[in-house]
């Protein structure tokens, strides 16, 4: 290679294999509705459901929970699986909303 | 935590995903690869961790209940998705720092000067291998981008890798691309870094140091090919630091380890590549991810009991949080240390009639910790869910060693199983020290490959040998600068 030598350098990267995706509509209101918990077991997820229970209960207090301990952790061995089961649990618990925690 | 609130608005149910303050730029980061950049994220203040319960409930209560309403009920924000080039784009025409610093200024390189990729280079690459340059061999997670054959050539070039390499990067990948190990998890907390472990003859044809400074860089094939793994973490993967790589402290890239198969051999031991099953002789890598290691220096003694409770103490103590992964149903029984045994040691163990084997066993048997002490540091410590050891026991989701007395004084072993310990053969040929390297689990866990060589591998090798013969010849007598 010489100090002026010139190249054509292609992109090192490939394209995202993904579309961009429409979200779930949402809600007109959480009264009565039943909201899943999903926990990746770490930062203290466990604690902040319980506070966001007791939060969302003062707004809407007929709001439904589906505990965290009936799904198994979204994060580590299980991950795949809990994931797979999520559709078919979902219709099974009638659950319509779901809050995923934590960390990113 | 972002793709299970993917899947739960694929299913077509909102949702609001929890998300502390400092993880925000990954979330953002994550969520272009779900194809969903508009997710509704409720930001957690601060980080849980450090907070006391009032604090944590202040913010919960105060902030995060709110962002929680805000993202099941108002309509987001129109998603869209970064625009980039196609497969086969020239990014860049120019002089060597011209290209250089296109590629760094757009994160395309780590840092270091890369190679041009250009045609020429690439093709090169390809002769290497008989599968087509569009071969998809995976979809890596997070950016969701395919896992080429062509793109390999391409970072291989960047890495300053030889062609010849091509059928190892080639393994490489395909063991990336493999659920079990994982490598979704590569910008976790802790930051482990992969090391691949190299078997077979193809160590000493490409000219792999196998011995003496065997993790140092300084040797074109070991470093050159642990730079392009951390390259194609980054531009395929789409693990960039301040991204989706979020690791606290991170660790640059590895080079390359080789085992000493001429002293496996000569000690009757099985190789590593035949503890994953593969014939002896089998050209293979494995790759596993590991926070951290640390040097036994001078291991001595002139037998085996000698020298284990000084391995087996050192095993001990470099396991802390990493009982996350030997505890627990979401990750337990995926912890495998790593050791490295140099060429003496080793040859004194077999002269007494060890195995690996019997040193693994050895290894389950005295590296233990105090029960309460694992429970501890499981449940306090790094504040996971409340776990016990008698009831993980009585659940089934833990083997019954680590619950036959309720003393909680009673030892139990780091690892699952004595086969759950990984011991490699390599390093300087007349110390007698080990390393050894604490795994992170199902974030890395060991996933081993055969490297496949071309059918024209020989005559490839023969021509490559001769250029470089002649080059050599050239320069020795003065006639090329």
């Amino acid at each position: 290679m010489s100090d002026s030598e010139t190249f054509d350098a292609y992109w090192p990267r490939s394209p995202r294999q993904t579309q961009l995706k429409s979200l779930a509509p949402r809600l007109d209101t959480l009264r009565g509705k039943t909201v899943v918990q999903l926990w990746d077991y770490v930062f203290r997820g466990d604690e902040v459901f319980e506070l966001l229970e007791e939060g969302l209960k003062e707004r809407y207090p007929d709001i439904k929970w589906v505990s965290w301990k009936e799904f198994g952790a979204t994060h580590g061995n299980e991950e795949h699986e809990v994931l797979a089961s999520i559709p078919e649990r979902f219709k099974e618990l009638g659950v319509d909303a779901a809050i995923s925690g934590m960390g990113a | 935590m972002l793709r299970a609130s993917a899947v739960c608005e694929e299913a077509g149910v909102p949702t609001a995903t929890l998300v502390c303050e400092g993880f925000l730029a990954l979330a953002a980061a994550a969520s272009q690869g779900q194809g969903m950049p508009n997710i509704g994220i409720a930001m957690v203040p601060g980080h849980t961790g450090v907070q006391s319960k009032e604090q944590l409930r202040e913010n919960i209560l105060g902030v995060t209940v709110g962002n929680v309403i805000n993202a099941l009920l108002e309509k987001p924000a129109e998603g869209k998705l970064e625009k980039e080039p196609k497969a086969r784009d020239i990014v860049a025409t120019g002089t060597l720092e011209e290209i250089n610093e296109y590629f760094l200024a757009n994160q395309l390189s780590d840092g270091l000067p890369i190679i041009p990729p250009t045609q020429a280079r690439i093709d090169a690459f390809l002769r290497y291998t008989e599968r087509r340059p569009d071969e998809v061999l995976g979809i890596l997670l997070p950016d969701m981008r395919a896992a080429t054959i062509w793109s390999i050539a391409v970072n291989g070039v960047m890495a300053g890798c030889r062609p010849e390499y091509m059928p190892v990067l080639v393994a490489l990948i395909e063991a990336m691309c493999d659920p079990y190990y994982g490598n979704e998890h590569s910008g976790n907390t802790p930051g482990g870094e992969t090391l691949i472990l190299l078997n077979g003859p193809i160590t000493k044809e490409l000219g792999f140091n196998y011995t003496q400074g065997v993790m140092r860089d300084g040797f074109q094939a070991n470093t050159s090919i642990g730079r392009f793994w951390r390259l194609y973490l980054r531009n395929i993967a789409g693990f960039l630091p301040h991204g989706n790589d979020k690791c606290t402290f991170g660790n640059t890239f590895r080079v390359v380890v080789p085992e000493n198969e001429d002293v496996c051999a000569k000690l009757g031991w099985k190789t590593n590549s035949q503890d994953f099953g593969y014939r002896a002789g089998t050209n293979t890598v494995t790759i596993s991810r590991f926070t951290g290691g640390n040097h036994i220096s001078s291991i001595s003694g002139s037998k085996p009991e000698e020298l284990m409770p000084y391995i087996a103490d050192s095993m001990q103590k470099l396991h802390s949080w990493h009982f996350l992964f030997t505890v627990g149903a979401e990750c337990g029984g995926t912890l495998r240390p790593l050791m490295f045994l140099s060429p003496i040691l080793a040859e004194l163990f077999a002269a007494a009639g060890w195995s690996k084997q019997d040193i693994k066993q050895k290894l389950w048997e005295e590296a233990r910790v105090p029960a309460w002490h694992m429970e501890r540091v499981s449940r306090i410590w790094t504040q996971k869910p409340s776990w016990n050891l008698p009831l993980e026991v009585k659940l089934g989701r833990m083997p019954r060693v680590y619950h036959e007395s309720d003393d909680p004084n009673r030892l139990v072993p780091i690892v699952w199983h004595p086969d759950d310990y990984m011991i490699v053969v390599t390093g300087d040929l007349g110390r007698n020290s080990g390393y050894i390297f604490a795994h992170n689990g199902v974030l890395g866990y060991p996933t081993a490959r055969e490297i496949k060589l071309p059918k024209n591998w020989k005559a490839l090798r023969s021509a490559a040998n001769s250029v470089a013969n002649t080059a050599k010849g050239k320069k020795k007598n003065g006639s090329s600068s």
